[in-house]
Order: structure tokens, then C-alpha cells, then sequence
């Protein structure tokens, strides 16, 4: 697998007379684990959901695909009625199933596909249990196992740690390090600086526009970096989204 | 078609007359209403589970509010007032289009816009019906509202089978994917799914489904029972699977005993008043069983 690189070229967005995101500039290397980081409220998820081209931006996003065009996307939480009767597999089946309706199960293509994704994950033994009685961490990793569904040339995690446990953290850690390995693209909006540190190539900083981007390594020093870490750090998940 | 329809009416009415089946199965149009019971039951117990968990029962009401306004609209232009299908199917597409338009660009919630909706096609429905039952036939409203299976004729039943058929030839394929648009719009982009082309596809779905079942349950109550079968089977059912062929079991289980019981029972009874009462009495079932039964506690949120 060959990530694609991605090049972000004066992109702006106004969500009704706000301005969100201006003049963002700099590039995503191909094969890359790249993290977008910032206080919440910068728009990182906007940015992200920008490259998913599911806003009505300025300027201009080019992705250079190499092999396939597979993005797998893993969203920040899954807004449902937590009493509905959906399983874990129910839900494989409607996000990773075309045509086939959930409610007659998965094909057995799907299915062994479905089972190991859930597996490197950690939750083989969930299958049937119902996705609400899941824990917050244990349903990011469900979501986290269908973006692994066909295999992905970029990964986008939109804060995906954000309600997880250590356990589910080790295997996100993990399934990251695999695919960074086997030449994914991944841009990844993190929270935590220690796995940026760790784990980043890249790391941009958001915040309305481009504060800084480089090597983690580069990028993690200097007094206004670390003010603006430590706000990322301390804030609560969830209230970047417009 | 009348050919098949008879021929299924002679073959039951032989077996009546004969002693095998009931007495009221002698009678051409307890069989008509059997038949659209049997369409109807499974696809509305099916879809509901697709309401119930898109959220968009308050939106079928609505249509259904809007039929009234769609059937006196049609009796004042010289349809039918048995069969006016043009203007209701038309008037009751066009409504659920425009309210779903709205809901994209207003910056009201979607209970808000279909609440005020609602109220618009109930007042003017109501004052329309009125006013030209009073020109017709008085019991227009009260076969409007509540359903009236006396009257159904062929023409009903075609228009139910076509729109049945329809509905399980686009509703089966897109399940997935209708859902998934509503569980997590942008999850469902990524996925390739044209999450608001699927929108107005539901939307209309829900209307001709509703347009065709108003003369089996009516205008009022249709809605319930595209939610009430759905709600019992989510009492006990932990899976997608036993939800759809729950909330199906359930609907058609009482679309066929509400037409046929308060015939067998001679109760004058309207038909959409019946099957709705015998869906609740599932639904009290149903949630007796979960709060009695310690294993189905689980299904609790």
C-alpha cells in the first residue's frame, strides 16, 4: 500500500459569517502519520472534514492518490438512541454491506472480513452485544474496526482516543504503528502530546490557521507550543465539530 | 389483476360456504380487506423499524395530516371520494418534498419544522374535508381518519400491491445505507452514500406508503402503526434481525386480526382503530415480558 500525500493550499472555510478555518497551508507527506493538533475550537474537525470534502471550502485540497482511493474514516462519536436493538455486527453489516440489509446478517465475504477487523481490534468476543451497551472506548474501537474494512491507502481519526480506556488505547497505538509500517497515509487530529511525540512524523498546529507545522520533535518546544499543548491537552473532547 | 383477485375471493367464499374457513370469508370485501391486510402488515412493520431508528415518526403523522387535506382536495376537483389517489398521492409528495427542503435550511430542529408542519396540514385538512363532506358524504371524514375496509375496492388493492412491491424493491437494497446516513451523515459520505439523496428517497417511501394504507388504517393512525409494532419488538429484541422480523410478525399479526375480529365479532368497529389497539395490547405484552422477565433487562438502554 502507497498513502497518497495531501497538500493543503489556502483553505478556508465561513460557517454562517463565522470564520472557521483561513489561509491553511502545508503538506501532508505521503505514508505519514500526521497529526493535527490545537486548542478545541480551532477547527481541527472542520479542517478534517474539509479533506473529506464535506464542506464548503476556499482554496484548494489535492490528494495524490498512488494505489487506491480508499479513505477509512474514523469519526470523533457515534450520535445514536443508545436503546436501539443494533449489534456490533448489525453494524458492520450497514456500514461495510452495500446491498445486503443488516437485518439478514453478513455475507461470508463480509463476515470473515468484519471478524478479523474486529478482532485486531480486540473485540472479537463483542459480536453480538448490542452497540449501546458498549462502553465509550469499546464502541471507538468498533468504528475504529470498520474504517480497517476494504484496507485503507489514508486513515483520518478525528480525535478517536478521545473516551478511551488503556486497553483500547495499546491497540489503537498498535494498529497505527501496522499501518504507518505498511505505507498508510495517516492524518490523525490528536489530543494527547505524548502520542504525538511518540508516534507523529508530522504535526500541524490549528487554530482558525496554521500556527506552526513540522517534526513533532521541532515543534514541541518553545513556550507558545507548549501554552497552546497544554490547552489541547487539558480541554475536553467534542466541542471542536461546528 | 381482477382475474387473480377473483379468483382468490371465489376459491375463500367456496371454503366459507363450505364450513372450512369462517362465516365472514363469505363476503367479497372481508377478503379484499384481508388482502390488504397481509400487504400491508409485513412492509409497514419493516419500514417502522427504519422510522423508529431514522427517528421520523412525528414526520409520517405529519403526512398523514396532509392526506386529508390531499383527499378534499381531490373530491373538490370531481375524483372519487372513494379513490382520489391522483391529488392525495400528489398533494402529500409534494408536502413531504417541501418539508423536507425546509428542514436543510432553516435553523428550526426537525421536531420544531415538522410540529409547525403538522399543525398547517391538520387545520387545513380538516377544514377542507369538512367543508366538502358536507357537499358528498358525511362519512368521508370519520373513513379518512380512522380507515374503513368496506369499501376497498380492486382499484385500492392494486394501488397497495404496486406500492408495497416499490417500497420493498427500494427499501431492501438501500437499508443500510438509509440508515447509516442517519446514524453518522459524515461517516456515511465517506462511504460513498449520497446521504441527502437517500433522505428525499425515504422521505417519499414513508409518503406513498402512508397515501396507500389510509383506506385500511387511515389518516390518523397510520403513523402508530409504523411506530407501535417497531416499539414492542425493541422491548425484547437485541439485534437488527429480530427487531425487522419482530416488528413485522407483530404488524401483520394485527393488521389481519383487526379486520377480521370485529367482523367475526360483529363490532362495529373501524378497521384502523382495531389493528392499532391490537398492536398496543403487543406492545403492553412486550414490555410485561421485559420488566418481568430478568433476561430481557439487559435490552434496557
Amino acid at each position: 500500500m502507497r498513502g497518497p500525500g495531501i497538500r493543503f493550499d489556502a483553505v478556508g472555510l465561513s460557517l454562517g459569517g463565522n470564520e472557521i478555518l483561513n489561509g491553511i497551508d502545508f503538506e501532508v507527506a505521503p505514508g505519514a502519520v500526521h497529526c493535527l493538533i490545537g486548542p478545541n475550537g480551532g477547527g481541527k474537525t472542520s479542517l478534517v472534514r474539509c479533506l473529506l470534502g464535506q464542506m464548503p471550502h476556499t482554496g484548494t485540497i489535492s490528494v495524490d492518490w498512488q494505489d487506491n482511493g480508499v479513505i477509512g474514516y474514523v469519526p470523533q462519536f457515534l450520535d445514536f438512541d443508545k436503546s436501539l436493538p443494533v449489534s456490533v455486527n448489525d453494524f458492520m453489516a450497514m456500514v461495510c454491506q452495500k446491498r445486503r440489509p443488516a437485518f439478514t446478517g453478513l455475507s461470508k465475504h463480509n463476515r470473515a472480513l468484519t471478524d478479523a477487523a474486529l478482532e485486531r481490534v480486540g473485540l472479537d468476543g463483542k459480536r453480538g452485544a448490542r452497540l449501546g451497551s458498549l462502553s465509550g472506548g469499546e464502541r471507538q474501537r468498533v468504528l475504529f474496526a470498520q474504517a480497517l474494512i476494504p484496507d485503507p491507502a489514508l486513515l483520518v481519526l478525528d480525535e478517536p482516543m478521545s473516551s478511551m480506556d488503556e486497553v483500547g488505547a495499546e491497540c489503537f497505538e498498535a494498529i497505527i504503528r501496522e499501518l504507518a509500517a505498511g505505507g498508510v497515509t495517516i492524518v490523525w487530529v490528536a489530543h494527547d502530546l505524548r502520542q504525538v511525540e511518540e508516534m507523529a512524523d508530522a504535526a500541524t498546529c490549528v487554530n482558525r490557521t496554521v500556527l506552526f507545522t513540522g517534526a513533532p520533535a521541532d515543534v514541541l518546544v518553545g513556550h507558545e507550543a507548549e501554552a497552546l499543548f497544554a490547552r489541547a491537552g487539558e480541554a475536553e473532547p467534542g466541542d471542536a465539530a461546528p | 389483476m381482477t382475474a387473480i383477485y377473483d379468483w382468490i375471493r371465489d376459491t375463500l367464499m367456496n371454503l366459507a360456504f363450505e364450513g372450512t374457513l369462517p362465516l365472514a370469508f363469505q363476503y367479497g370485501f372481508v377478503i379484499n380487506a384481508l388482502l390488504c391486510a397481509l400487504l400491508i402488515g409485513p412492509v409497514l412493520g419493516g419500514v417502522g423499524t427504519m422510522v423508529v431508528t431514522k427517528r421520523m415518526a412525528f414526520f409520517s403523522q405529519a403526512v398523514g395530516n396532509a392526506a386529508m387535506t390531499g383527499v378534499a382536495i381531490g373530491v373538490l376537483l370531481g375524483e372519487s371520494y372513494t379513490e382520489p389517489y391522483i391529488s392525495t398521492f400528489s398533494f402529500c409528495i409534494l408536502f413531504g418534498l417541501v418539508l423536507n427542503y425546509t428542514k436543510g435550511r432553516t435553523a428550526l430542529s426537525a421536531d420544531t419544522l415538522i410540529g409547525v408542519f403538522l399543525s398547517i396540514s391538520l387545520a387545513v385538512g380538516a377544514s377542507l374535508l369538512l367543508f366538502v363532506s358536507a357537499r358528498v358524504n358525511t362519512h368521508i371524514l370519520e373513513a379518512v381518519l380512522f380507515g374503513s375496509v368496506l369499501t376497498v375496492s380492486d382499484t385500492d388493492i392494486n394501488v397497495l400491491l404496486v406500492v408495497t412491491i416499490a417500497t420493498v424493491l427500494v427499501g431492501v437494497p438501500l437499508f443500510n445505507r438509509l440508515l447509516l446516513a442517519s446514524l453518522n451523515p459524515s461517516l456515511a459520505d465517506v462511504r460513498g452514500v449520497p446521504v441527502r439523496a437517500l433522505e428525499y428517497v425515504f422521505v417519499l417511501m414513508i409518503t406513498i406508503l402512508t397515501v396507500a394504507c389510509l383506506k385500511i388504517v387511515g389518516a390518523v393512525l397510520v403513523e402508530a402503526l409504523l411506530l407501535i409494532p417497531a416499539a414492542a419488538a425493541r422491548n425484547v429484541i437485541r439485534s437488527m434481525k429480530g427487531f425487522v422480523f419482530l416488528s413485522m410478525a407483530i404488524s401483520t399479526v394485527s393488521c389481519v386480526a383487526g379486520v377480521l375480529l370485529p367482523m367475526q365479532l360483529d363490532l362495529p368497529l373501524p378497521s384502523g382503530g382495531a389493528i392499532i389497539m391490537i398492536a398496543a395490547g403487543f406492545f403492553v405484552l412486550t414490555f410485561l415480558i421485559r420488566v418481568t422477565i430478568s433476561r430481557f433487562r439487559e435490552a434496557q438502554p
